[in-house]
């Protein structure tokens, strides 16, 4: 009876309609954008297309290098449509691990069990963890099979330093919204500190890339330390990977925390 | 023995709002406790910091021989609780469900979940959110009950059962008191627990009024009484049950050629039904008799009816909070 991790195998098992839910979006997302490369991206008519857009909006979109496979998956795939499935996801994971439960009124059952609460942080952060990894996979997995018939041309190195960053900047978002509801018990400030980290960051991104005065919003971007430096094309910046996957780390334990010391459900 | 729960001085603020104002109660080993008082009384708030869910703001508390504040998951595994208030929304079956809190909880002995299920007739192969508050229900006090813990903290045990369940549900109150366990529940009406109770502690607005035997409150009963009769008139009949002892409250009206009677009745029965007996009855009803209403007008509490001016046991006749 007394398996190993009850709490994470709980966690990670019983949702699988749901990991598989998003599993199918992103597949049929990344399904639809990168065979269109050599008809859309490749040709010099889409390029022209691009150089008529105000050089804004091209910045704030990531289209500059829109015209080269690699850029072309890092502004499509990673930086916009997959970023967005994959932070509303793990924001929703998040949000619902601690602060859902307890609202729901199932978490202050589970505690009168046999559990520590630091366990139960922790177990469920691990499971979702463990979720964004699988689809970061499949995704990899889904790009390196359309990387020759969608002329993607993409180096499979980067590619998996790219989903590395790809995985934590969702995972900085889920365990956001995590700590936010493990620190109050509402559902709903989790939601919003975890969309909060997504949304904001993307646009401190598009604004800081506008002018050199605004370059600072830079630093404060997230999604600009993931994406930055385009990993699609030029491979991962590691040190970025470790400040995205150690915050979400720091925010797991300040999660446990939280939640360790204070009243639940009241 | 030590005794299994140990309450002294428990207060609990949330926010500025103090819902327990420094209540003390001890409940015995192999003994049923209950606890009864009106929906926000506090019943759910020190049953939570029984189990280390909430913290409370001062006192102390101590649980099978332990602070629950710090004695961490093992002290847990040795109680089975029932929350007042349950969710189980997921998609998955009771069985696994069960499987669930088995694994994070003491170990369930084989066999043991089916015959708590069968004896509360309870599916176990459904959806969990598909079960009817009844069956919600069931399901989880198989899960207090399964792994036989030394204590059991029930909230509102028997709310959405049906009548025959809850009897079913009182015979497993007996029966593991019968083994040892000690059982501590709540319910919002005395008469809920009064049948499983060895003792009961009345709480209201976050203070206990009281804590008695179920016998000694009992003792202070207050029983409704309503009758028809025809043949009499209002003051013959007014005079004839007025010298009943214990009667109380009386009402009589005058309808067509009888009178309807109301009143309460403390204390026993013999002499009304000697005086009833000269009544020509076309209807009577004496009602179970209604220990919270007698224990809150036995204290002047309000919200319960106008006080009664009728002489009251006196206050020894019940064992008072906090005895030790």
């Amino acid at each position: 009876m007394n398996r190993k991790l009850p709490l994470f195998r709980r966690a990670f098992l019983d949702p699988w309609r749901s990991t598989l839910g998003w599993a199918g979006g992103l597949a049929a997302a990344i399904a639809l954008y990168l065979p269109l490369f050599p008809s859309i991206g490749g040709s010099s008519q889409m390029q022209g297309m691009i150089n008529a857009l105000p050089p804004e909006m091209t910045k704030a979109l990531n289209y500059d290098q829109i015209a080269t496979g690699t850029g072309y998956t890092q502004a499509t795939v990673f930086g916009l449509i997959g970023f967005l499935l994959m932070t509303i996801a793990t924001v929703s994971w998040g949000a619902a691990a601690v602060a859902g439960d307890e609202e729901s009124g199932q978490l202050e059952l589970t505690l009168a069990h046999g559990v520590t609460r630091i366990q139960v942080a922790l177990e469920r952060a691990l499971a979702m963890a463990l979720r964004v990894v699988l689809l970061a996979v499949l995704v990899h997995v889904l790009i390196l099979t359309l990387n020759e018939s969608a002329q993607l041309k993409i180096n499979p190195q980067n590619l998996f330093g790219a989903t590395v960053m790809f995985a934590g900047l969702a995972l900085l978002s889920g365990t956001g919204a995590l700590f936010a509801g493990a620190l109050t018990g509402r559902k709903a400030y989790g939601l919003a500190v975890g969309a909060a980290i997504g949304v904001l960051g993307y646009v401190f991104n598009a604004v800081g890339r506008q002018s050199p005065d605004l370059n600072w919003l830079l630093n404060l971007s997230p999604y600009h330390w993931a994406y930055g430096n385009s990993p699609v094309t030029n491979g991962a910046d590691w040190a970025a990977a470790g400040w995205l996957w150690g915050i979400s780390a720091g925010l797991v334990l300040l999660s446990a925390v939280a939640l360790q010391r204070r009243d639940v459900g009241a | 023995m030590k005794q299994a729960i140990v309450v002294e001085g428990l207060r609990k603020q949330f926010g500025r709002r103090e819902v327990l104002h420094g209540i003390d109660f001890s409940v015995e080993p192999g003994s049923v406790f209950g606890v009864i008082g009106p929906n926000g009384a506090g019943k759910t708030t020190t049953m939570r910091c029984l189990l280390d869910i909430i913290r409370p703001s001062g006192g102390h508390v101590q649980v099978l021989g332990e602070d629950p504040r710090h004695a961490g998951p093992e002290l847990r595994r040795r109680i089975g609780y029932l929350p007042g208030e349950l969710f189980l929304e997921q998609r998955i079956t009771g069985r696994r469900l069960l499987d669930h809190y088995a694994a994070i909880s003491g170990p369930v002995k084989p066999g043991r979940i089916d015959e708590l299920a069968e004896r509360l007739d309870l599916d176990l192969d459904r959806h969990t959110r598909k079960l009817s508050k009844g069956n919600k229900q069931k399901l989880g006090l198989v899960q207090a009950f399964m792994h036989s813990p030394e204590l059991l903290v029930l909230d509102e045990p028997t709310s959405g059962l049906d009548p025959l369940v809850q009897q079913e549900f009182l015979a497993m109150v007996r029966e593991v008191r019968n083994n040892g366990q000690t059982v501590f529940l709540s319910s919002h009406v005395l008469s809920e627990v009064q049948q499983a109770a060895d003792e009961v502690a009345i709480l209201r607005d976050g203070k206990i009024v009281t804590v008695a035997t179920v016998d000694a409150l009992r003792e202070t009963a207050l029983r409704h009484l309503r009758l028809t009769a025809s043949g009499i008139t209002a003051d013959d009949a007014g005079a004839l049950l007025s010298r009943v002892p214990g009667v109380g409250a009386l009402e009589v009206l005058e309808v067509g050629d009888g009178v309807e009677v109301s009143a309460v009745l403390e204390g026993g029965i013999q002499p009304l039904i000697q005086a009833l007996s000269m009544l020509e009855l076309k209807d009577l009803v004496l009602e179970e008799p209604d220990l919270e209403e007698s224990v809150l007008k036995l204290y002047g509490m309000p919200g319960n009816g106008k006080r009664n001016g009728a002489g009251r046991k006196p206050l020894e006749a019940l064992k008072g909070a906090g005895d030790e």
